[in-house]
């Protein structure tokens, strides 16, 4: 899943993260924002504040799993990562792969003696850990909580000003 | 037609006049009545009242579905696909019209000259049956105008619709030939006739080959729907079984029930032969009637006991299946067979009465009463009770057309009596 | 109605024969234990992650050129909506649709995506009297609507309640239901819309037998949280669609008395029996014939005329 990574780098991703090499947390060297706007035809770009995620978190693995050099969050990765030594990959998009579904990548999946066969890709990664955790935190869970809606992505769900009108009428009631 | 027999009128039977004329096709059409007495006849007759009141309400209805779409006159329920349409129309008319290949069996195939007298009321019987039910059929496809594409131009043959429709086509095909014979008769085209009487045994045999297979397939189109038929109603093993020997009652106890109608509202047109046979043969079709219903009970308990479906007796369901199964098939087979047993001819009657109406609560309980049980139940639309109500209703005037000019329930003659 | 009856006359006695004799070994092929083909796609839903965005139904409204729906995809009241005492189902206009759950013990309500499953041996197909339906080597369960009459035993047929019917159309009424964006994006090896939509994976595209063995994975390495079972692994025959769950199945509203073996097992028993009644019955009734009416005149020959009385 490493060259997978780095075929993305090439891909269509529309991901823009900040340069994120191997820094440790505790270095304090991470990005503080990263703009996330691979949905960008659908929802304007989301803001990920990581500073403030950082400082929300106890831990790093929390969110990197074993890359941080901090120790592991889930014991059943502790099986062969001890966690204790930084990664060169850290950020999600390394391993994570924003284009799971191009022709080369569905076309040659992850050989069977590879463990990390079952990844999800960068945009179910972030749901997943977003939407998890918030609702443990009480954060933001709702679709437009981090999304604000385009028109375009209006028109996709037939909602505010392209909404059903027999919907209008009838909430009207 | 009674007040004009005391008057000394007789309805047309025979190939000539008394005085050796032949009668023409107008003449014969007003069954030998003058146009004035016939349709004095008519006007008097209230059933053809009762029957306009449901074609003045129902024929628009029914156009009203082919100009706005099915969808118009259904609830276009997705989960229960098939409505009464096929539920009664298909499932319900077909078994109820096995009586042309059981009495034409019996007749040719066994040589019983002696149920000769009620074999043309049994193979008509038959026919309409059979055309009604694809009549209905028409009205409940999507597209009913692409009908033989199964016939002739896109072919399923794993599908045991494919089979049913091949089956019913050529059934109804071999039916309309031996009903032709009456026609030939009527019409007077003796070599049609003939023709057609050579190959008696050949039409029957491929009638009793054509019946047993879609009998069954009707029942064996819910093996599609293991799930979704309750459990009390379906049976892998048995369904074909189920619908074929309930098919037996049905179609002998239709006829009995025709008969009777018969005797009682068209005594005229009933020749001689036919009255004084009528209660020898009802007791005698009565007791085919009584074999076939104590078949199919067995196995109907076979199959509950195969696969041990004993504890949904206990439910709701298996009241209702209780219900079924002695009030409609065990009490007309003890009606019937004490019947038999004291040759009460008028018991016998009552006994094919509750028998038909058996069948008509299995098929509908099959398709669509515990269809989808662990669903909903669904009651059809108003106007698609309608439809079905106006399309008996043709079918029933059909009939009596038929019943009153062709030779079905009188001999034809070559010379009318003096 | 008398030009059909008069074609299914002309095609009934010509063709007919045959086509009945054909029935048995056509069926024959189609039997065994087909378990689809090998390199056919699906798609493994894991249940778990689903948060019930309507994404998907967004997504495949778009693609599959969908009717506006009565609500907008962002409208969670749909969720609520009860029709019959049953939630909501795919129609013609939604060939995909997302349902709420309640589920015991936990607070979480269960999110359950419905579209056709792509059966191995689906039953739609083989009710289907034109052959309408079609399994691709690409694993989708396809249908020519060019030829559907509208009998709509393939809504009988199948066991997930998917197929809907166009009822409203007065010319055109045909099946409609899910179809694997095989036309669009499936042929050309694309991911289906819902799928490429979703945004937590909830679904995975691959090769069945590989997304398969990620299922078992999934249920192995997360023992606590999965249900120990594949739902669509051996129901009816297989499905190419096919689902892990945290809670068990039938509280996510999915009917777990499915048999194991394709739906069309169930109708083997009796179609079975259509060659033996071809070539038995004829034989047998015709020798009855002879036996019952040895001695006396043969049957009605030319000479039977009805206006005899024949006494008994």
């Amino acid at each position: 899943m490493v060259h997978a990574g780095k075929q993305l780098m090439t891909g269509l991703g529309v991901i823009l993260l900040s340069a994120v090499l191997a820094v440790g947390c505790y270095a304090m060297d991470y990005p503080e924002e990263i703009e996330i706007d691979s949905l960008v035809n659908l929802y304007e770009a989301v803001v990920f504040d990581h500073a403030m995620h950082v400082d929300a978190t106890e831990n790093c693995s929390e969110c990197h799993h074993h890359t941080t050099g901090t120790g592991v969050a889930n014991e059943y990765c502790a099986k062969c990562h001890n966690g204790n030594e930084e990664m060169d990959l850290v950020a999600c998009v390394d391993c994570h792969s924003a284009d799971p579904l191009s022709p080369e990548n569905l076309h040659n999946p992850t050989p069977d003696f590879v463990y990390h066969n079952d990844q999800p890709n960068l945009k179910a990664a972030y749901h997943l850990n977003c939407i998890g955790c918030h609702k443990e935190v009480d954060g933001p869970t709702g679709c437009e909580d981090c999304h604000a809606k385009t028109e375009a992505g209006d028109k996709f769900y037939h909602s505010g000003e392209f909404a059903p009108k027999e919907s209008a009428h009838s909430s009207g009631h | 037609m009674k007040k004009l027999a005391t008057y000394g009128v007789k309805p047309h039977d025979a190939g000539m006049k008394s005085d050796g004329q032949q009668w023409s096709l107008m003449e014969k059409l007003l069954l030998g009545l003058t146009l004035d007495q016939y349709i004095g006849q008519v006007l008097r007759n209230k059933l053809n009242w009762f029957l306009a009141i449901i074609f003045a309400i129902g024929i628009p209805v029914i156009l009203y579905r082919f100009v706005f779409s099915l969808g118009a006159v259904t609830h276009s329920s997705y989960d229960y696909p098939w409505g009464l349409f096929l539920g009664f129309g298909l499932f319900c008319m077909v078994p109820l019209s096995a009586s042309g290949f059981m009495l034409g069996t019996t007749v040719e195939i066994f040589g019983r000259h002696d149920f000769e007298p009620i074999e043309r009321l049994a193979l008509l019987n038959g026919l309409l049956g059979y055309f009604f039910a694809v009549v209905y059929l028409l009205v409940d496809l999507g597209q009913p105008w692409r009908l033989s594409y199964p016939m002739v131009y896109s072919f399923g043959p794993a599908a045991v619709l494919f089979l049913v429709g091949w089956h019913v086509a050529t059934y109804l095909s071999v039916q309309v030939a031996e009903v032709s014979t009456a026609f030939f008769e009527w019409i007077g085209f003796q070599r049609g006739y003939d023709f057609i009487r050579k190959g008696t045994v050949g039409l029957t045999v491929s009638g009793i080959i054509l019946s047993t297979l879609h009998q069954g397939a009707l029942g064996a189109l819910f093996l599609y729907a293991p799930g979704k038929v309750h459990p009390l109603w379906y049976s892998s093993a048995f369904q074909w079984i189920h619908f074929f020997t309930s098919s037996i009652p049905a179609g002998l106890c239709m006829v009995i029930c025709v008969s009777t109608v018969v005797i009682y509202t068209m005594k005229w047109r009933c020749d001689q032969r036919f009255i004084d046979n009528l209660d020898r043969i009802t007791i005698s079709l009565a007791k085919g009637a009584a074999m076939g219903l104590s078949t199919y009970l067995i196995i109907k308990l076979i199959a509950v006991a195969h696969d041990n479906e004993w504890a949904y007796l206990m439910t709701g369901w298996g009241a209702w299946w209780l219900f079924e199964i002695v009030g409609f098939v065990f009490a007309p087979l003890v009606i019937l067979s004490y019947a038999i047993r004291n040759k009460l001819v008028g018991l016998c009657r009552i006994g094919a009465f509750i028998t038909v109406a058996g069948i008509l609560l299995n098929r509908l309980n099959t398709a669509l009463i515990t269809f989808n049980w662990k669903l909903y139940q669904e009651i059809p639309h108003k106007w698609e009770i309608i439809i079905s109500i106006t399309i008996f209703a043709i079918y029933i005037t059909t009939y009596r057309f038929i019943l009153n000019r062709l030779p079905i329930l009188y001999q034809y003659k070559s010379k009318a009596d003096e | 109605m008398s030009k059909i009856t008069r074609r299914r006359f002309l095609a009934g006695s010509a063709a007919g024969g045959a086509a009945l004799m054909l029935t048995p070994a056509q069926k024959a092929l189609a039997a065994g234990s087909f378990e689809g083909f090998p390199e056919g796609m699906g798609v493994l839903v894991d249940l778990t992650r689903c948060v019930g965005c309507r994404t998907c139904e967004a997504a495949c409204n778009e693609e599959q050129h969908l009717p506006e729906p009565s609500k907008p995809f962002d409208d969670f009241s749909v969720f609520d909506e009860i029709h019959h005492g049953q939630k909501r189902r795919t129609t013609d206009k939604a060939y995909t649709i997302v349902n709420r759950y309640d589920v015991k013990d936990t607070e979480e309500p269960l999110y359950r995506k419905i579209q056709c499953n792509h059966c191995n041996e689906p039953a739609c197909l083989t009710s289907c009297f034109v052959n309408a339906y079609k399994k691709t080597p690409e694993g989708a369960v396809i249908y020519n609507s060019k030829v559907c009459v509208g009998c709509r035993n393939c809504m009988i047929a199948c066991p997930f309640h998917i197929p809907a019917y166009s009822y409203h159309s007065v010319l055109n009424p045909v099946i409609k239901k899910c179809i694997f964006c095989y036309d669009t994006r499936l042929k050309e090896g694309k991911p289906p819309a819902c799928v490429e939509s979703c945004p937590q994976q909830v679904m995975t595209f691959g090769k069945r037998k590989d997304l398969m063995k990620i299922a078992h994975e999934r249920i192995k390495k997360n023992p606590d949280t999965y249900v120990n079972h594949v739902y669509g692994e051996k129901e009816v025959g297989g499905t190419g669609w096919f689902y892990l769950s945290n809670a068990p199945f039938e509280e996510a509203g999915f009917d777990t008395d499915l048999p194991k073996k394709p739906i069309i097992d169930n109708v083997k028993d009796f179609l079975a029996i259509v060659p033996m009644v071809l070539t038995i019955w004829p034989a047998l009734f015709t020798g009855f014939h002879l036996l019952a009416t040895k001695g006396k005149s043969h049957g009605h020959g030319d000479d039977h005329s009805h206006d005899e009385q024949e006494g008994h």
